[in-house]
């Protein structure tokens, strides 16, 4: 049987993943590693879902991971094509000098 | 059990800080592995063997298997490391306030209330988490993947579906984007 007081632990990491991530989102220049932080992020929303829905007593909460583990590997792979093509055009990897959309 | 627990989670957090603080792409790659691999192992001891077949295949199958081909692929310049200015304290604090508020409201069982959920009323009230366990019926005679996989073709199935709609425009987006311009 799990013990109960384990679920403000688990919410405690996840909180603490996603925090992370959004920090590496902020101060990191490498886009791979921007993409890497989002995925952290998303890692951390599944623990939050797995964990409610094992100590809540319901299954939703897997469903709903499921469905972001999906999101993710689709965005994976359009973020890294979009890498791949940066870089294809003899560009620096660095966030801070991708401003083309901006003008 | 909580002894795993422990170490599982203080791997998690740990790796998880060396995904954002090593200076070398693939080091984040690695480390980013290893705290899927220990998400994985979290699933699991939730009860969610479903989510740690797919975590495991997936994630560390696939998603970072990618990332890494990627990173050999390009290999990115080193980064310098991250300095200690105004945006990382920002961010350092930001991570400290934000894990201790969720992790006393968790605690002090005020983030969500029982109304709705199918909860089996057997622990003492003092302790809100004692009322909740998988109902027996449900899990132990049916299985994790066949109460996830009854759930996702019956309620769920629009959803289920759509991602898969989802799934085929990110491949034909994929292919879009890396073709070579034929100028």
């Amino acid at each position: 049987m799990l013990n109960p007081n384990l679920f403000p632990y688990l919410l405690g990491l996840a909180a603490f993943l996603f925090t992370v991530g959004a920090m590496g989102v902020l101060i990191r220049r490498n886009p791979i590693v921007v993409f890497m932080c989002i995925e952290l992020m998303l890692n951390a929303a599944n623990l939050a879902l797995v964990a409610y829905g094992r100590f809540l007593n319901s299954e939703e909460g897997q469903i709903f991971a499921f469905m972001v583990i999906v999101v993710a590997a689709a965005e994976v792979v359009v973020g890294l094509a979009l890498i791949t093509q940066i870089f294809r055009l003899g560009r620096e990897l660095d966030v801070d000098d991708l401003s083309e959309m901006k003008e | 059990m909580n002894v795993l627990f422990a170490i599982v989670i203080a791997l998690a957090a740990v790796s998880a800080l060396g995904v954002v603080l090593s200076r070398q792409t693939i080091y984040s790659a690695l480390s980013l592995v290893l705290t899927v691999g220990m998400l994985a192992v979290l699933f699991l001891l939730l009860d969610a063997q479903f989510l740690f077949a797919v975590q495991l295949i997936i994630y560390a199958g696939a998603v970072m298997v990618l990332f890494v081909f990627i990173v050999a692929l390009l290999s990115p310049d080193d980064e310098d490391r991250p300095t200690l200015d105004l945006r990382a304290i920002i961010g350092i604090l930001g991570v400290l306030v934000v894990t201790g508020l969720v992790f006393v409201a968790a605690r002090n069982g005020i983030t969500y209330n029982t109304n709705g959920f199918h909860a089996v009323a057997v622990g003492s009230g003092s302790n809100p988490y004692h009322t909740f366990s998988f109902p027996p019926n449900a899990v132990d005679n049916a299985g994790n993947v066949q109460t996830v996989a009854g759930q996702l073709f019956t309620n769920y199935i629009l959803p289920f579906e759509i991602t898969s709609m989802l799934l085929l425009v990110a491949a034909i987006g994929a292919v879009y984007l890396t073709r070579r311009s034929s100028e």
